[in-house]
């Protein structure tokens, strides 16, 4: 069995990870927000149909423009809706634009697919695996090793309890706070949001409390 | 990789390389994490603030953009619980994952803790709270 990375190279590595990300995509990355979405599929299936109807801006504003115009009058259309009165000369002429896609801008606002959102939790699990693999960590086990039986509890029952109770707590919290150690801690502040900045330093705060209440204490 | 199919191959990568570097760095080792939350080791909490130190400079240097958020009422009891949850069960929301692939079966359980916990803020979001709680991953 290999040891841990250094720190250093730990670092480098989750650097990486999350500046190759923002870099290719002009995105964020979040692991609770992944959890979020895959667990609301229907929903969130519901959603991506509904964005895909409205995929060009062209297609949004005219629809919100109808809509406006529908609830207020037609002279409250939005501005976006009439042709500029440069636009006059093309007005008759048919309309050459590509068919429907998102513009970069759109896009970029859009939530990430579903799909890729599962892709990144069966990656998670696939790269973890290759680790353990290829270090000689990989060993199947029933319990969580022997400083979580020795600071938490060393009995199966309340072993259960503890682990799903803290699962709850994660992914409650996380939700809760819009983001986890990887969308808010990595990337979040990494762009020194200062929502991300906040969250970080409240739940590591808490982590240290905790732990040392663990150990120490209980 | 902007498109659908950039995006999912971008994703692959990305959940590659989480899941293999947080296991290497040790986030999946209940020790290793209680070591570093009572700072009687330094390695995990330097390889994390190494790396945000060195994404500072990096999203500096190329500009790259912000990601829309706000700080609202959910965000600091979320991460009190978030942080107690971390502490107690040794995963944050990818490291249960981690820990299954390293054969920690238990870690099922976090998982499904997880799948429970997550439901239930989206329910008690649209029944009770009514924020905009959003999400810092966009």
């Amino acid at each position: 069995m290999t040891e841990y990375w250094p720190w250093w190279a730990g670092a480098v590595g989750l650097a990486l990870t999350t500046i190759n990300y923002a870099v290719t995509t002009d995105r964020s990355f979040g692991v609770s927000g992944a959890w979020d979405r895959v667990l609301h599929w229907r929903a969130e299936r519901r959603v991506e149909r509904v964005n895909a109807q409205f995929a060009d801006e062209r297609v949004l504003a005219e629809a919100l423009a109808a809509a406006a115009a529908d609830q207020f009058g037609a002279g409250s259309a939005a501005p976006a809706a009439r042709p500029a009165p440069h636009d006059d000369a093309r007005a008759s002429e048919p309309d050459v634009r590509p068919p429907a896609a998102a513009s970069p801008a759109l896009a970029s606002l859009l939530p990430a697919p579903l799909i890729s959102q599962v892709a990144l939790l069966l990656s998670v699990f696939v790269g973890g695996w290759v680790a353990a693999v290829t270090t000689g960590r990989f060993q199947l086990r029933l319990d969580m090793g022997a400083a979580f039986a020795q600071i938490v509890t060393d009995k199966p029952i309340a072993m259960i309890g503890a682990l799903f109770v803290g699962g709850l707590l994660v992914g409650f919290g996380t939700r809760l706070a819009g983001g986890c150690s990887s969308g808010h801690g990595l990337n979040g502040c990494g762009r020194l949001q200062p929502v991300s900045i906040v969250a970080t330093a409240v739940f590591f705060g808490t982590g240290v409390l905790v732990s040392f209440l663990l150990w120490k204490v209980i | 990789m902007r498109t659908r199919g950039g995006l999912l191959v971008a994703n692959i990568i990305a959940g590659l390389a989480l899941g293999y570097t947080v296991a290497n760095i040790g986030f999946g080792d209940y020790a290793e994490l209680n070591r570093m939350f009572t700072f009687q080791e330094l390695r995990m909490l330097l390889a994390f603030a190494g790396a945000v130190a060195i994404i500072v400079v990096v999203f500096a240097v190329l500009r790259v953009r912000r990601t829309p958020g706000r700080i609202h009422a959910g965000v600091i009891p979320g991460a009190v619980l978030f942080g107690t949850g971390w502490a107690i069960s040794g995963g944050c929301p990818a490291i249960p994952i981690v820990q299954v692939a390293s054969g920690y079966l238990p870690a099922l359980v976090t998982m499904a803790g997880i799948v429970v916990g997550v439901r239930l803020c989206r329910w008690a979001n649209t029944r009770y709270f009514h924020l905009d709680s959003g999400s810092c991953e966009r």
